[in-house]
């Protein structure tokens, strides 16, 4: 029986890359346990830098699991293995997202733990909280997309700044086009209006779209190394 | 089973700046074929497409008596890669390395490996950064001999090794050889390294296979002949030479397909031989790469 070599590949990427993701994990963890002091200036400081971590996060991985396979000359090492350059990019992809989304999750599931449990913020900043959450995740999608097809250090640094300056921009179209979002964040109660709902689904839309689009041009590629 | 190895017919490539030329090359069984051309002649490219990394734009391409690029997977369960540019991961150990291969390759040999970490003086608990350029290259190679591929492809896997270093792959490489039905394609600009090992060699220069036979064969083929040439004499076109260089009254004739009666050819039209000479394969690659150059400028 033939070894299942993508998932070796997989495998190897985790090991490779499991201090980002452990520190990644630490740096969002602190930055909630910061919130616990109370007051505007700890909550402030906190909500920041949880999602500075992912940011950056989304940012390194991409370049370090996918950009330096190419740059460190080890893509001839993988490729010399039972490997067709379709399924590298598939095994490449999964393993990325897999890790991204990993961290994400802890990091989704200790911010409501906090939420819920220990109160630090009304529930009501939930939905917003969601929206803002797969804002890391779309730009982690993009900078792998661009560093998977591309795969290239020029333009991996380049959708890592335009990804980087939309964060801005997408929390300003946010409150500027759904202030209903303004009106509840700071109640007890979650409210997932129509306009949150429709948020996000385009967002899932966007990340779906991108993963689809990177696997679909990444099989089509002739020229490997 | 097709006696072949590797089967190249009619391989194109186009870059912007580089043409592969309709390549034809063959590789029996059990054979080593070296692959000798000057930097940008082709030499990677044409490795390239046979593992399938780069698709060709046009021809037929058979490795293991699979068609590449489109089955390359399971042409690359019995084949062993390794060039100049591999790198390790820098951040695992040898012994990393060799349990990634171990998981991967039901036909990885432990014995050998651990014979192999001794052999190239390794120490499974080092990191690869830790290692000099030669042990990098040994690890490398190591983990490729260990997994007893049925076809090894190296494209220029001593160039930057002392000799000491390349003796020690060589003489591995010659003794991997030892077993039965496997085929070596190696490549390299070291014309010493391939007339050491190769039973077959293949010339290549911009983009074109210029020559391909037994070694032996070249060999034997080609001679050098140092001529006296007194006034008034002209040396006659004889089939067979390929080049001539007059310097006053001495020259030197080089043949590719030396035959006994040309040293008799030269005596007979006025000119008097001083001497028939062996040509290192350095001096014919050399030789035939301007022979290929003028013949394409004309």
């Amino acid at each position: 029986m033939k070894t299942n070599v993508m998932l070796r590949l997989m495998l190897k990427d985790w090991r490779l890359q499991r201090q980002t993701i452990v520190f990644t994990i630490l740096a969002g963890v602190t930055a909630l346990a910061v919130l616990l002091i109370g007051g505007q200036t700890p909550v402030v400081i906190g909500t920041v830098f949880f999602f500075v971590s992912m940011v950056f996060c989304a940012a390194l991985l991409p370049m370090q699991n996918i950009v330096n396979e190419r740059k460190k000359q080890t893509l001839s090492f993988v490729m010399s293995l039972p490997v067709s350059s379709a399924r590298y990019g598939a095994a490449k992809l999964v393993s990325t997202v897999g890790m991204f989304l990993a961290l994400w999750l802890i990091l989704l599931g200790a911010g409501l733990y906090m939420v819920l449990c220990r109160h630090i913020l009304p529930s009501g900043a939930i939905p917003t909280g969601m929206i803002l959450m797969n804002f890391p995740l779309i730009g982690f999608c993009l900078i792998t997309c661009t560093a998977l097809v591309a795969e290239s250090e020029g333009w991996g640094t380049a959708a890592m700044a335009v990804v980087n300056s939309s964060y801005w921009l997408g929390w300003y179209l946010l409150l500027s086009h759904v202030p209903s979002l303004t009106k509840t964040w700071g109640g007890q109660v979650m409210v997932w209006s129509p306009a949150v709902v429709k948020i996000l689904v385009v967002e899932f839309a966007v990340i779906l779209l991108t993963l689809g689009l990177t696997l679909y041009l990444q099989s089509r590629k002739r020229d490997f190394i | 089973m097709t006696d072949y190895a590797i089967e190249l017919n009619g391989v194109c490539k186009s870059y912007r700046f580089f043409e592969l030329q309709s390549i034809a090359l063959r590789l029996q069984r059990g054979t080593i074929m070296g692959l000798i051309g000057p930097n940008g002649a082709g030499k990677s490219t044409t490795i390239r497409i046979l593992m399938g990394l780069v698709h060709q734009d046009r021809g037929e391409v058979r490795v293991l008596g699979c068609r590449m690029p489109d089955e390359q997977v399971a042409a690359k369960w019995d084949i062993g890669f390794a060039s100049d540019d591999m790198r390790l991961y820098d951040s695992l150990t040898v012994g990393w390395h060799i349990n990634f291969m171990k998981s991967i390759y039901q036909s990885w040999d432990d014995g050998y490996a651990q014979l192999l970490l001794k052999r190239f003086g390794l120490n499974a608990e080092q990191k690869i950064k830790g290692l000099s350029h030669g042990q990098r290259v040994k690890a490398a190679l190591l983990l490729v001999f260990a997994r007893r591929p049925k076809l090894l492809v190296l494209d220029e896997p001593t160039t930057g090794l002392d000799p000491v270093a390349r003796h020690e792959i060589l003489r591995e490489l010659t003794s991997v050889m030892a077993e039965e039905g496997r085929s070596v394609l190696f490549s390299s600009q070291n014309t010493q390294d391939v007339e050491q090992i190769s039973d077959q060699i293949t010339f290549i220069d911009r983009g074109r296979i210029i020559d391909s036979m037994d070694k032996e064969v070249y060999l034997d083929r080609w001679r050098r002949l140092r001529l006296e040439v007194p006034d008034g004499i002209a040396l006659p076109t004889l089939p067979g030479v390929i080049g001539i260089q007059q310097t006053g009254r001495l020259a030197v004739a080089i043949a590719n397909a030396f035959e006994p009666h040309l040293p008799n050819a030269y005596e007979n039209s006025g000119a008097r031989v001083h001497a028939v000479e062996n040509m290192t394969l350095e001096e014919i690659f050399v030789a035939n790469v301007e022979h290929s150059r003028e013949e394409v400028k004309a």
